[in-house]
């Protein structure tokens, strides 16, 4: 009999060790959801094209992931999620991104780089402008900045429809500056790219070279001499953080679909620390409430439910930890219904204990008959809510993951502690004191 | 300490007018939800955008509205938070937030933090209702394959009309007081099932018993002695929970509100169809057929 306890206290307090080795420190061992970190969660989504098939959409999408990717990697983010949602669409989750408009605009960006021959003939433009635009070409805008540093259409030019060259022959990209201090951004192309640039400027001198990004001339500097060697500049009187930016979408490469952004959602640090604070505080008091109830309501059994709350709560954040499951609010909430819900295990017994003392049962036979009775009462009760909280884990949405995952691994713990560890206990103690009466 | 002893509360014998309260409610109720239409969903689910905002100054609703109304752009909603006249929620159409961002720091400049922002376009508010009402219909699906597994076929079927009694009343709560059905109010509706359904078989489990204890086809004594003996577990459960879901509501901050008003709701009807919906109407069912319940 002795041995008997023994084991299962040992059982019980290497449990206890081992989730405590697992969760604390909490802040650290415990991976918090976007929405208590704060940061930046988008979906996008490709502009099909009409008539593209299914195998090629998903290609798409992969290659623009891996575009994605890499810039997001040059941006520094720790721990973004990066994935392919359905044939179309990308998850991007960036926590803890400091300036989530910069992280949106270079991940969103096509950054479609093309060097376009200016026309420099007046009659064809004059044309242009009169709107006959001659086959092959097309007009397009130089945007520069005003005073003030906002960008505004100024005069359009008329280039050649076919780029001379374009963005993936990019091999490097990185900012510089100008003769005026300016920022810039330099390009390094490849030998292939190289030797179209140079060929190009060669038979070209003294006409303008238009560098379009994304559709908008950026400048349109006159050619002056055969440029060799494969490099290039953009100019266009940057600031130093729009040239970074810039310097990393070409580096990357352009993205070979239109991206629409259909979700953003932008959880500032502030924030998520309201949330952790005010689920915190909800759950902290729901759980006192709980538990004074119960000591106040079931005497020295009440104590024990309690001690088996405790228990309960340590284990769930000890497999949360151990799993590397996501916290989110409404997970936190979820562990302040666990510990709501993980009581009337609790309750269905000693209920059963009180109505079979009163039909006259000895103590020992009273909890005996009260832990098998109810048993089956608590486990139609759980699974219940063990259904809702995996079809919720593995169906709901973002933060709705998290709820669905404390509120299963809760209430799981809870078949361990509000059962055994308590039955464990109340055996152990109406054996070893021999206790006759007992008050519930 | 006992809070209920020994009770013999003839719960079952005006089942009529239980049934007629309930009715009344949901009747008001899905009026209410058809007169609204598209209000009555948040923004993940009509797609729209979304603004949490903190003013480092007093004001109110009105003046940002009044800030707001001067850029035309339709229709919304500005909600204050706590009572300190610092933080607010705005509702906006379809990609104005970009717009009414820069409207606001234009007028309280660096006094205004955009605590967060969401934008949600029609395409992905199709996909995250469908994902929620898949979440949902499966949910669900998976509680009545366990309900109709544990019980006799009437049992089940009256559980089950208990379970779409809850989420039919709290909706009609949710029209009552305006507040908007989202990704949310799915999670805690699935959670009340779920809740409803336990506490119905825990009442179930026990007439069940006491059925095979007795010969007497006394149904409406048998099923009150029922209830009267799980009745303390009952109150002691609702409580227990309501403790927590309330906590939650008083200090758990915007984002879990409505979530735990639908709880408070549910778990308080949930409680309540255990006995006066789903325990009444196998009582009404087996008095219609002669035959003796199998169990």
């Amino acid at each position: 009999m002795k041995t008997q306890f023994y084991f299962k206290f040992g059982i019980i307090i290497s449990i206890i060790g081992v989730c405590f080795y697992l969760f604390y420190p909490p802040e650290k061992k415990l991976k918090k959801g976007l929405d208590l970190q704060g940061g930046v969660h988008i979906v996008l989504e490709i502009v099909k094209e009409e008539n593209i098939d299914k195998k090629n959409l998903s290609d798409l999408a992969d290659r623009v992931l891996e575009i994605i990717r890499n810039r997001i990697d040059a941006l520094g983010v720790t721990e973004p999620i990066i994935q392919k949602e359905g044939m179309d669409r990308i998850i991007v989750d960036l926590p803890g991104v400091k300036d989530p408009q910069k992280a949106i605009d270079i991940i969103g960006k096509t950054a479609l780089l093309e060097f376009k021959l200016v026309e420099e003939d007046e009659k064809l433009y004059k044309q242009a402008l009169e709107g006959k635009i001659p086959e092959g070409y097309e007009l397009l805008y130089l945007k520069e900045k005003d005073e003030r540093g906002i960008y505004r259409e100024t005069y359009p030019l008329l280039v050649k429809k076919e780029p001379e060259l374009t963005g993936k022959y990019i091999v490097d990209a990185y900012m510089g500056y100008d003769a005026t201090g300016f920022p810039d951004v330099n390009l390094v192309l490849n030998d292939e790219g190289s030797k179209i640039f140079e060929e190009v400027t060669g038979k070209n001198i003294g006409k303008r070279l238009a560098i379009v990004l994304d559709g908008v001339v950026k400048s349109a500097p006159q050619i002056k001499e055969r440029i060799p060697g494969g490099k290039a500049v953009i100019t266009g009187k940057f600031t130093k953080d729009e040239a970074v930016e810039l310097a990393i979408v070409l580096r990357s490469g352009a993205l070979p679909a239109k991206l629409n952004i259909i979700y953003r959602e932008v959880i500032g640090p502030t924030l998520g620390k309201e949330y952790i604070q005010r689920g915190f505080k909800a759950s902290l008091y729901g759980a006192i409430i709980v538990v004074i109830f119960m000591v106040f309501y079931y005497l020295h059994f009440g104590l024990l439910a309690d001690f088996a709350l405790a228990l309960n709560i340590l284990i769930l954040l000890g497999i949360m930890a151990g799993i590397k499951g996501v916290l989110t609010l409404p997970g936190i909430a979820g562990i302040a219904l666990t510990c709501g819900m993980a009581v009337d295990a609790n309750v269905l017994i000693f209920e059963r204990i009180r109505e079979e003392l009163k039909s006259g049962k000895s103590p020992k036979a009273s909890i005996d008959a009260g832990y098998h009775r109810a048993w089956t009462a608590i486990i139609d009760s759980n699974i219940t809510t063990i259904i809702v909280g995996i079809v919720l884990f593995i169906f709901g949405e973002g933060p709705i993951k998290g709820f669905g995952l404390t509120l299963t691994i809760g209430i799981i713990a809870n078949l361990f502690t509000a059962v055994y560890v308590t039955k464990t206990i109340v055996d152990w103690i109406v054996i070893n004191r021999k206790i006759e009466r007992i008050r519930i | 300490m006992e809070l209920i002893k020994n009770t013999n509360i003839n719960f079952l014998d005006k089942r009529k007018y239980w049934y007629i309260f309930s009715l009344l409610i949901i009747i008001a109720g899905m009026f209410l939800i058809t007169l609204k239409g598209e209000k009555n969903f948040g923004v993940d689910f009509v797609g729209g955008d979304l603004i949490n905002i903190e003013i480092n100054r007093k004001t109110d609703v009105q003046s940002l509205r009044k800030i707001i109304n001067e850029i035309k752009i339709g229709s919304f909603t500005v909600q204050e938070l706590g009572i300190e006249g610092k933080n607010f929620i705005i509702r906006l159409p379809q990609n104005t937030s970009d717009r009414v961002i820069e409207k606001l720091k234009e007028n309280f400049g660096e006094g205004i933090l955009i605590k967060g922002v969401s934008v949600v376009s029609p395409s992905m508010s199709i996909t995250l209702r469908k994902k929620a009402i898949k979440a949902f219909l499966i949910g669900l699906i998976g509680i009545l394959i366990y309900l109709t597994i544990r019980f006799e076929f009437r049992f089940a079927v009256a559980a089950t009309i208990a379970i779409f009694h809850d989420i039919l009343v709290v909706l009609s709560f949710l029209a009552f007081t305006g507040k908007q059905i989202d990704g949310f109010v799915l999670a805690a509706l699935l959670t009340i099932a779920g809740y409803s359904v336990n506490d119905t078989v825990v009442i179930f489990d026990r007439i069940r018993e006491n059925l095979r204890k007795t010969r007497s086809t006394d149904y409406l004594t048998i099923f009150n002695k029922s209830i009267n003996e799980t009745l303390s577990r009952t109150i002691l459960t609702v409580l227990t929970t309501l403790f927590v879901v309330l906590t939650i509501f008083f200090f758990g901050g915007e984002t879990l509100h409505t979530f735990a008003f639908c709880l408070i709701v549910g778990f308080i009807f949930g409680t309540y169809s255990s006995i006066f919906i789903a325990s009444a109407i196998v009582i009404d069912w087996l008095k219609k057929s002669s035959a003796r319940l199998k169990l």
